[in-house]
């Protein structure tokens, strides 16, 4: 397999049996480059949510395969999937899914705790960084449920980058943000891909956001067109 | 240091619903401090019956049980097969009482666990003033030894146990007893044994154990006075009353020394086995009144836990999706649970403490007793703590699973 694969999907299928049976992904085959900021895009029942969850690592329950890195996943238990997911896969989501109870700080740090390959103090250091990147150095003490829905989804970002992933996944990250907001988002996703060469997928409703991005996999019926 | 980021976790949990785990914690608070009271209140009564028990009873009673059957003398020479036809046969009693006792006491004082030997010379006799008659026991005591085993001087409402030492015409009665023949101290009593021997008393000192029956029939006389009585020589006795330093442990004595004895050795479990019943069966009832308490409190503690992990789903989810493995929740939560089980225990102990005390001061005034009587045993203490850790892991370990096992997917697709 060549290098400059992130990611390859391998005649991926995936049912849903509730509440009838009922064929969701129909054999699709793809790859993605490195530093790619692909969006995903079709609509509503078009699989393309369905498909993210599997790319993600935590849908398990489908047929094909699943390389990330050349790293074949599928068939993986859970807990070396989550290990996986821990080093290498960052997520942002459409509602932000911050710990509400945590500070801002804490939230972006959790993933890198877990990962205990830096001490504490770097990764605290580290945690800043991204603060500063996404505008946000002056909330990093804040609770994060005292912030606004743009100032949440970008502390949902550094926390996605905390411990620089090759691939960060979205599901609908600007679903929820005004256009000022979804702009800020599209540029950091852009400045990651061009400048750190991370890839980048995400699942948009939005057309603008997905005219912009490098690559469009539009989906239907469970097939990409 | 992601065991210090999980249990972060788990602290933030606990401190951010604050009512929440006050509830969970109330519930082991409740159960572990009722666990202990009811413990306590149950061996205190237990350890009251067993001292009011034992103002009477020793723990092993060595006597002479009487003759064994020997009407048919001619079997025990020509064997089974010999018809014998024996009219009216009568029963010459060779002996009465324990013979040789001086041996015997030795021999009993050199076993490790005795801790006090009563030698008694126990009379059956009519006490008597004037008209009115009372079949009772007249008890020939050693005096200092009598006092080791049953303090006895406690229960002394006139007169001093002492000055049945210095006084061989004296005796201390029941109070039932001197209520029965209109008795009071410095009168005099007459005796009559068995036997037909008689003599007069003075008494000179009244006792009550508030046990009816000992009160009613009993009278303590100076063992040397009671052997005169009889006829007997110094070294007469009817009964060997024998103490232990743990009353419990009477059996392995009991078989030691039976075989080498030629008298009947009985511990008092033999003897009295209501009273050991009775206490069998408090001490269930208590375990089983506060097992029900922990048990009630554990489905608190789980409730508490599930209705947390309602609430977190979404949170359970995004740590996994963050790459929190299975193990890492189920940690989180029974952290949790422990701290409730280890906080609530520890102020559980405490409230049962204070509770016992408070208790123990209630007055209750029968048989003897002044207050309601209470046991402070370490051990129940430890038990109480160690059940009520067990509770809470159960209860918080079943819900933290079931967090466990959430699939990231299901919630985070809404």
């Amino acid at each position: 397999m060549e290098n400059n694969i992130a990611l390859k999907a391998n005649h991926i299928v995936k049912h849903f049996y509730q509440p009838e049976p009922f064929e969701v992904l129909r054999d699709l085959s793809f790859e993605v480059k490195k530093g790619e900021f692909v969006s995903l895009i079709g609509k509503s029942g078009s699989g393309k949510s369905t498909l993210l969850y599997i790319l993600s690592t935590m849908d398990t329950d489908y047929d094909g395969e699943l390389y990330i890195n050349n790293e074949k996943l599928t068939g993986q238990t859970r807990n070396q999937l989550a290990a996986f997911r821990n080093g290498h896969i960052g997520f942002v989501f459409q509602f932000h899914y911050l710990l509400p109870e945590f500070n801002v700080l804490d939230n972006i740090m959790l993933p890198a705790l877990k990962l205990k390959k830096k001490s504490r103090e770097e990764i605290e250091e580290k945690a800043y960084q991204n603060l500063k990147l996404l505008g946000l150095e002056e909330q990093a003490l804040k609770l994060a449920s005292k912030l606004s829905g743009g100032q949440q989804q970008r502390v949902a970002i550094a926390r996605a980058l905390i411990n620089d992933p090759s691939i960060i996944m979205g599901d609908e990250p600007t679903g929820n943000l005004d256009s000022k907001n979804t702009q800020i988002v599209f540029d950091i996703f852009k400045e990651l891909a061009r400048e750190q060469g991370q890839t980048i997928i995400t699942v948009t409703h939005d057309e603008d956001f997905a005219k912009n991005s490098d690559r469009v996999i539009e989906m239907s019926d469970g097939k990409i067109l | 240091m992601i065991i210090g980021t999980n249990y972060k976790i788990a602290y933030v949990h606990l401190t951010s619903k604050v009512k929440q785990t006050i509830v969970a914690l109330l519930g082991v608070v409740f159960g572990i401090s009722m666990y202990v009271f009811m413990n306590s209140f149950m061996s205190g009564v237990n350890d009251t019956q067993t001292t009011l028990a034992f103002t009477t009873l020793a723990h092993v009673h060595i006597y002479n049980d009487g003759p064994a059957d020997r009407t048919n003398l001619v079997n025990s020479v020509y064997g089974p097969g010999v018809v014998a036809n024996i009219r009216d046969p009568k029963v010459i009693q060779y002996t009465e009482g324990i013979k040789n006792s001086a041996s015997i006491v030795s021999l009993v004082s050199k076993q490790p666990e005795v801790i006090g030997i009563a030698p008694q010379v126990n009379i059956s006799v009519f006490f008597r003033n004037s008209g009115s008659k009372v079949n009772g026991n007249l008890s020939g005591v050693d005096v200092a030894e009598q006092e080791k085993l049953f303090g006895i001087a406690e229960y002394m409402i006139k007169g001093k146990w002492n000055d049945l030492l210095y006084q061989p015409n004296g005796v201390i009665i029941g109070s039932g007893l001197a209520h029965t023949l209109s008795l009071n101290i410095d009168d005099n009593v007459n005796v009559l044994t068995s036997d037909g021997f008689t003599h007069n008393y003075k008494v000179i000192g009244i006792f009550q154990t508030n046990i009816v029956n000992v009160d009613k029939i009993t009278a303590y006389l100076n063992i040397t006075a009671a052997r005169q009585l009889l006829s007997k020589n110094q070294d007469y006795i009817t009964d060997l009353q024998v103490n232990l330093n743990n009353f419990e442990k009477t059996p392995p004595l009991v078989s030691r020394l039976a075989p080498v004895i030629p008298y009947k050795v009985e511990s008092w479990q033999t003897a009295n086995q209501q009273l050991e019943a009775g206490s069998s069966l408090r001490d269930i009832i208590a375990m089983a009144v506060s097992l029900t308490i922990l048990m009630v409190a554990g489905f608190g503690i789980y409730n508490i836990m599930n209705m947390t992990i309602n609430e977190k789903i979404r949170e359970i989810a995004i740590l996994k999706a963050m790459g929190f493995s299975s193990g890492d929740v189920t940690t989180i939560f029974l952290a949790q649970a422990v701290v409730i089980g280890i906080v609530g225990g520890i102020i559980g102990l405490i409230f049962g403490f204070i509770f016992a005390t408070i208790v123990n001061h209630i007055p209750f005034r029968i048989g003897g007793i002044d207050h309601l009587p209470m046991d402070y045993n370490v051990g129940d203490y430890v038990l109480a703590f160690i059940f009520g850790l067990i509770t809470t892991l159960v209860a918080g370990y079943l819900p933290a699973r079931k967090a466990s096992k959430i699939d990231p997917v299901d919630i985070l697709r809404g």
